[in-house]
C-alpha cells in the first residue's frame, strides 16, 4: 500500500474494444469518500484471528525482520523517535501498534505493510514543508492499517479470481456442450476482472486519503497541507516533464492503482474544508518539522540533485525556499546546474556558489566550489582565500591535502 | 452421476503429467560429510500455501508451522543417523557469540549466490567460461569468519515451500476433466507442488560445496508427489533434497565411481 506507486505497463493489457465494453461496469471515474464516513475498523492492540490474515502477517514478519535489519535504512535514533511519535500521534487507535522505518531512496513515497509497519522514503522527507505535510502521509498511511485495506484487497482478489475461473470453466464446459466458442467471453471477463481490481485499489487509496484527512485535523494539523502536497508533486512532475520536453503521465486510466494526482487534490481540498471546524487553531508545526530532519537535509539534497533531474531538482528546491532561502538550498540550486553542465551552466553555477556563501549557514562544499569557479574564471587570490575558508571548515576533508597544495 | 464416473475414469486415463526432479551440483573435489562432523543448518526457510479455486497461493501459517516443525525433526534425525554433530537455529539470534546482524548478512549473501547458482545452473544462462568446474561459487571470509568463531565445519541453507491445492481446485480440475466429455478439456490446471533447495557450505574456505533443487509438481490440480505438513512428507523431502549427496567429479573419477 504505496502512496504513489509505479504503474502497469498499461500497453500490454489493452485489448482492442474490450476495454470500452468492460469499462462501462468498472469506470474510472472516482466518488470522493467523505471522511465522516471513515471509522478505523480495529482497535488498539490489533491481532489478525482469521486464517487467511495470520498467513499473511506470519509472512509480513519476515518481510518486516528483512526490512528492520537492511542496510540502507537510516539509524539516527533521534530522527526515528521523531517518525515514530508522528505515528503514534496520527494513527488512531493502531498509533502504538505501528512501526516505522526510514530508508535511504530518493523518492517520494512511503509504504504501509499488511502488519502494520510502515517505510518512509527520505526523498518524502526532502519533499515536505512542514510536519503537517508528513504527517498527512502518514496519517494516510495509518488509514491503510485501520481500515484494513491489505485483506481487503486480498480477499476481493482471491473471491474475483475464484469467480473468474469457475466462470471461464462453466461457461467453456457449457459452451462445448452447446457448441459455442466462449474463449472470446472468457477474455473479456478476464479484462473486466482486471479493471475491477484495479478500481478497488483506487477506492482503497481514496479511503485513505479521507481516513488521513480525518486524523490529521483531529490533530489540530491543518488538513489542506495534504492538498498542498500534491499540488507540489503535481508541479515537480510537469517541471521534471517539461525539462525533458515531455508531457507528464496524467496518471488517469483504467488501469491506475491510485486515483489521478489531481483528483487526489481536489477531493483533499474538499475533505479539508470538511474536516476543519471554524475557529480551531491548526498549526503546520514547520521549525518542529525542520529541526527535526536538520540532521539529514543536507544528505537527501545531495540525493536528490545526484539523480541528475533538474527540473525536478529545480522546482523542489524553489519550492522549499518559498519558506525563505538559505546557504544550503543556495548551494545546491548551483549544484543542479554545474551537474547539467550545459553550455553557460559553469557561469550559473558559479553565480550561485557566489549567492550561497553570502549566507552564513553556507556549506563548506560551496566555499570550495565558490573558490574553484573563481580560480577557473581566473581571479587566483579571490579564489584561494575562498578555498583556505574552506579548509578551515573542513581541515580533514578528503581532498584537503590537495587543496592545501593547490592554494599554497 | 454417470458423468462423474466418466470424468473418474477420465482423469486416471489423463497420462500422469507430473514428477518429482531432483539436480544436484557439487565442488569438484567435494566429498560429502561423514564421521564426526559439526554441521550448523541456518534457519530452514519454510512456506506452506493453500492454492485457491482462482489459482492465487495464499499463505497459511498453521500449515508453515507445522511444516517448518516437521523438517527441523527429520534434518536431527537424518544428520543423527550419520554421526554428526548438529545444530539447528530457528532464529537468528540463537548462535552463541555470533550477532545477529552477522548471521543476517550471511544469510542474504547467500540469497544472493543462491540466486546466481539458480540462474546459471538450472534455469539455463550456462557461463561458457565455465564448462566443467562443477560448483564455482564462494561466500568469502564471512562465511570463513563465522566457521572460525563458531567451531563449525559445515554450514546447510535450506529453502522449501509446498502449494496445497484447495478444496475448490480439485472441484475446478473436476469440472475440467469432465467437460472432455462435451469438447471443452482442461484437464490439467495445476497449481500445487513443492519447490526446495539446500546448499552446504564448506566453513574452512567458504565455498559453497554442494547445491540441490527438488521440485515436484503435477499438472493436475489434487494429484501431489509429497506433503510437507506431515512428518512422513517432511522426511521424504529431506531425505529427496540432502539424502544422497553425491561427491564431487574428480573425487568419483579418482575412486572410479563416474
Amino acid at each position: 500500500m504505496c502512496f504513489r506507486c509505479a504503474e502497469l505497463n498499461r500497453r500490454s493489457l489493452l485489448i482492442g474494444g474490450g476495454v470500452a465494453a468492460a469499462s462501462l461496469s468498472t469506470g474510472v471515474a472516482q466518488a470522493r469518500i467523505r471522511p465522516a464516513d471513515m471509522r478505523p475498523l480495529i482497535g488498539p492492540g490489533f491481532r489478525p484471528t482469521d486464517r487467511d490474515e495470520i498467513g499473511l502477517w506470519q509472512q509480513m514478519d519476515r518481510v518486516e525482520e528483512e526490512v528492520s535489519g537492511s542496510n540502507i535504512l537510516i539509524k539516527d535514533p533521534q530522527l526515528i523517535r521523531y517518525l515514530q511519535n508522528l505515528i503514534g500521534e496520527v494513527g488512531g487507535p493502531a498509533a502504538k501498534d505501528m512501526r516505522i522505518y526510514l530508508a535511504r531512496i530518493p523518492e517520494f513515497n512511503a509504504v504501509m505493510f499488511p502488519s502494520g509497519f510502515s517505510v518512509i522514503f527520505t526523498g518524502l522527507l526532502l519533499r515536505m514543508r512542514n510536519e503537517a505535510q508528513l504527517a498527512g502521509v502518514i496519517a494516510h498511511e495509518s488509514g491503510h492499517f485501520l481500515r484494513r485495506h491489505m485483506i481487503r484487497m486480498w480477499r476481493d482478489m482471491r473471491m474475483k479470481s475464484d469467480l473468474l475461473s469457475i466462470g471461464a470453466m462453466v461457461a467453456g464446459v457449457a459452451g462445448g456442450a452447446a457448441g459455442v466458442n466462449t474463449g472470446d467471453i472468457t477474455q473479456l471477463a478476464q479484462l473486466g476482472t482486471l479493471l475491477s481490481l484495479f478500481k478497488y485499489n483506487r477506492t482503497m487509496e481514496a479511503e485513505a486519503d479521507a481516513m488521513g484527512a480525518r486524523l490529521l485535523a483531529e490533530k489540530n494539523y491543518p488538513a489542506i497541507e495534504m492538498a498542498n502536497t500534491w499540488e507540489q508533486l503535481i508541479g515537480e512532475a510537469d517541471a521534471s516533464a517539461r525539462h525533458r520536453r515531455k508531457r507528464r503521465d496524467r496518471g488517469r486510466s483504467l488501469f491506475a492503482t491510485h486515483p489521478s494526482p489531481e483528483s487526489r487534490m481536489i477531493d483533499l481540498k474538499i475533505s479539508a474544508a470538511e474536516v476543519t471546524v471554524p475557529g480551531r487553531t491548526y498549526d503546520s508545526r514547520r521549525a518542529r518539522y525542520l529541526q527535526a530532519i536538520s540532521p539529514i537535509r543536507q544528505m537527501i539534497l545531495d540525493d536528490q540533485v545526484k539523480l541528475n533531474d533538474p527540473g525536478a531538482s529545480q522546482y523542489l528546491i524553489e519550492t522549499l525556499a518559498r519558506d525563505g532561502w538559505n546557504g544550503l538550498l543556495r548551494f545546491y540550486e548551483a549544484e543542479i546546474w554545474r551537474l547539467r553542465n550545459r553550455q553557460g551552466d559553469a557561469q550559473r553555477a558559479a553565480q550561485g556558489y557566489a549567492i550561497a556563501v553570502a549566507y552564513p549557514d553556507a556549506p563548506p562544499d560551496a566555499w570550495r566550489w565558490h573558490g574553484l569557479s573563481l580560480i577557473k574564471a581566473g581571479r587566483q587570490a579571490e579564489g584561494r582565500v575562498a578555498l583556505s575558508r574552506y579548509l578551515r571548515m573542513q581541515p580533514n576533508a578528503a581532498d584537503a591535502p590537495f587543496i592545501r597544495q593547490m592554494i599554497s | 452421476m454417470r458423468h462423474l464416473g466418466i470424468a473418474l475414469a477420465l482423469a486416471l486415463s489423463v497420462p500422469v503429467a507430473g514428477c518429482v526432479q531432483t539436480r544436484q551440483f557439487a565442488d569438484l573435489q567435494f566429498t560429502p560429510p561423514q564421521g564426526d562432523y559439526r554441521l550448523l543448518v541456518m534457519r530452514p526457510d519454510v512456506t506452506v500455501n493453500s492454492v485457491t479455486t482462482g489459482g492465487m497461493p495464499e499463505p497459511r501459517a498453521d500449515w508453515t508451522e507445522q511444516a517448518r516443525a516437521h523438517i527441523i525433526a527429520a534434518l536431527r534425525a537424518q544428520q543423527a543417523a550419520r554421526g554428526g554433530n548438529v545444530q539447528i537455529i530457528a532464529r537468528r539470534n540463537e548462535l552463541r557469540g555470533v550477532s545477529e546482524d552477522v548471521v543476517a548478512d550471511l544469510e542474504r549473501l547467500h540469497a544472493a549466490v543462491g540466486n546466481s547458482i539458480a540462474l546459471h545452473k538450472y534455469l539455463g544462462a550456462y557461463l561458457p567460461t565455465k564448462p566443467r568446474r562443477g560448483l564455482d561459487y564462494t561466500l568469502g571470509a564471512e562465511a570463513v569468519e563465522l566457521g572460525r568463531r563458531t567451531g563449525y565445519d559445515y554450514a546447510l541453507f535450506m529453502h522449501a515451500e509446498d502449494n496445497i491445492v484447495s478444496s475448490g481446485r480439485v472441484a475446478l480440475q473436476v469440472l475440467g476433466v469432465a467437460g472432455c466429455i462435451v469438447g471443452f478439456c482442461a484437464p490439467n490446471i495445476g497449481g500445487g507442488g513443492q519447490f526446495a533447495y539446500a546448499s552446504l557450505v564448506d566453513l574452512k574456505t567458504g565455498d559453497v560445496v554442494w547445491f540441490n533443487v527438488v521440485q515436484t509438481g503435477s499438472q493436475i490440480a489434487g494429484l501431489k508427489f509429497g506433503d510437507i505438513r506431515s512428518p512422513q512428507g517432511a522426511a521424504q523431502l529431506v531425505e529427496r533434497l540432502t539424502g544422497r549427496m553425491k561427491p564431487g567429479y574428480e573425487v568419483r573419477r579418482a575412486t572410479g565411481r563416474s
